[in-house]
């Protein structure tokens, strides 16, 4: 495969169960290297860095919150990349405070995470990852568990990463998640690149989507039905969802 | 770590070790067990390693076998050092250390040819407590996931600035706290979650559940337990008054 993500960019990885994107996610994180070929993360070969060094640029967080939660206390959690990452006791401080303050988990500082509830531990995940500031922020099916609310909350932090300048790369099945923020899409099937392109062309191509077994999202779903009705010629989704609000 | 777990893990052969009864490959792997505590120099623990090997190579898990002998000789050599650096004696220590690899290579060739199922069943057999079969045997099938846990685990701290490999000893064994962890937590609520959704499925409501499965030994199983009876009686008898012992 060739893909090519530029500084700033919001991607969305999609595709069924055993496509690659948690390969290929870890594959820009380090944690596998490539046996041909090559990875470049901000120019520096993967092969020829530690996981530990790609870190401190590229940010994940993992399906299961469970997987990474093993401190005392909320807070704890939080700082623990950062002294990994050698910040001083005065910035651990100030920004374990603002995670907690940008996910709304201060109350819990002092509690166990391992007592937090799905939605919470999964906020704590990306508090995790954010406080140390990296350039990269990859997001592994970030909507498991988590309510409708919760879910708009999300994509509003991915906008507002993406607006910060970050490159935030989402791997998703819910499409119906990825719609409103609107990424460069990259549809993947057994390993390969199949389709790549910005949400607002990609997810009108309803084969290329099924091909590889990627819904539609349902507001495109309905345009595409309103389309053929000679009535209502709307010019994109778009165009519906706002004539539907 | 999956590649060397792979040495502990059953998976489905077609072997003729495989077929064999379930009760005849625990049999196997006891006296196989049995003869490494009784030996007593290197050669004749060199025998019955060769032994195991000899059954590995007839039940088509050699190289399974030969992972097991990898992961098992870091721990070896560990045992070999503590001995040495106590009895200053390199044949005893050296012994101690062969010996242990060859009591995980006996009984981790009945673990790698004999199914879940099997080993529940074998267990019952024994008349043993049904909820102990029943933990022991669940131990058994989590082996796989908890491995893949621990990958995940490892990834993920890995991706938050941890060094696993960092620092000397006792700080490579600290750095493993924030996998032990999550490993410990996610297996504790993993069980709670297997006990609901067992009992919610009716599980103890049968005080005393009949088997659909019954293992009756054929002829080819009851002349291979035979032999190996035999082979056992013939390879302790000569290890104790022919070939030549160091160890008194």
């Amino acid at each position: 495969m060739n893909l090519k993500v530029e500084q700033g960019e919001t991607v969305a990885i999609v595709g069924e169960n055993g496509a690659g994107k948690t390969t290929l996610v870890k594959h820009v994180t380090g944690l596998l290297k490539p046996t041909s070929g090559v990875v470049r993360v901000k120019g520096v070969e993967t092969t020829k860095a530690s996981t530990a060094q790609l870190s401190r640029s590229v940010g994940v967080a993992f399906q299961n919150p469970d997987h990474q939660l093993f401190s005392e206390s909320v807070y704890e959690e939080i700082a623990f990349a950062l002294r990994n990452f050698g910040f001083s006791p005065q910035l651990v401080e100030k920004r374990v405070t603002w995670g907690l303050e940008l996910f709304g988990l201060e109350e819990y500082r002092e509690s166990s995470p391992l007592v937090l509830s799905g939605g919470e531990k999964k906020r704590l995940t990306l508090a995790c990852i954010l406080a140390w500031d990296p350039d990269v922020v990859i997001l592994d099916e970030p909507t498991v568990g988590q309510d409708a609310i919760q879910k708009e909350r999300l994509a509003g932090t991915i906008k507002l990463l993406g607006a910060a300048g970050k490159t935030v790369v989402v791997v998703s099945h819910d499409i119906e998640f990825l719609w409103p923020i609107q990424p460069r899409v990259v549809v993947m099937k057994s390993g390969r690149i199949v389709a790549d392109g910005p949400a607002s062309t990609l997810m009108l191509q309803k084969d290329v989507l099924e091909g590889a077994r990627v819904s539609q999202p349902e507001l495109v779903t309905f345009y595409q039905e309103l389309s053929r009705r000679p009535e209502a010629p709307f010019v994109d989704p778009s165009e519906a969802e706002r004539w539907l609000k | 770590m999956m590649w060397l777990s792979g040495g502990f893990v059953f998976r489905k052969g077609n072997s003729v070790y495989h077929r064999l009864d379930p009760r005849v490959k625990l049999l196997i792997s006891a006296l196989l067990f049995t003869t490494t505590l009784l030996v007593r120099s290197i050669f004749q623990l060199g025998l019955v390693i060769a032994f195991a090997i000899a059954i590995s190579a007839v039940a088509r898990v050699l190289k399974r076998v030969g992972r097991t002998m990898m992961l098992t000789a870091t721990f070896s050599a560990f045992i070999f050092a503590v001995n040495i650096f106590f009895t200053r004696n390199l044949e005893t220590s050296a012994i101690y250390a062969i010996r242990f690899i060859a009591i995980v290579v006996s009984t981790s060739l009945f673990f790698i040819t004999a199914s879940p199922d099997e080993l529940e069943q074998v267990m019952k057999t024994f008349r043993l407590p049904r909820d102990v079969v029943f933990a022991f045997v669940t131990a058994v099938r989590f082996i796989p996931v908890m491995m893949l846990d621990t990958l995940q685990i490892m990834d993920a701290q890995k991706s938050r600035g941890l060094e696993l490999e960092k620092g000397n000893l006792f700080q490579r064994v600290r750095n493993m706290i924030p996998v032990l962890i999550p490993l410990v937590v996610n297996s504790v609520i993993r069980s709670g979650e297997l006990a609901e959704a067992m009992e919610s499925r009716a599980y103890g409501a049968v005080a005393k559940p009949t088997s659909l499965v019954q293992y009756k030994a054929r002829f080819a199983d009851r002349v291979t337990a035979l032999a190996a009876v035999l082979l056992f009686a013939a390879g302790v008898y000569s290890f104790y008054f022919v070939l030549p012992t160091y160890l008194p």
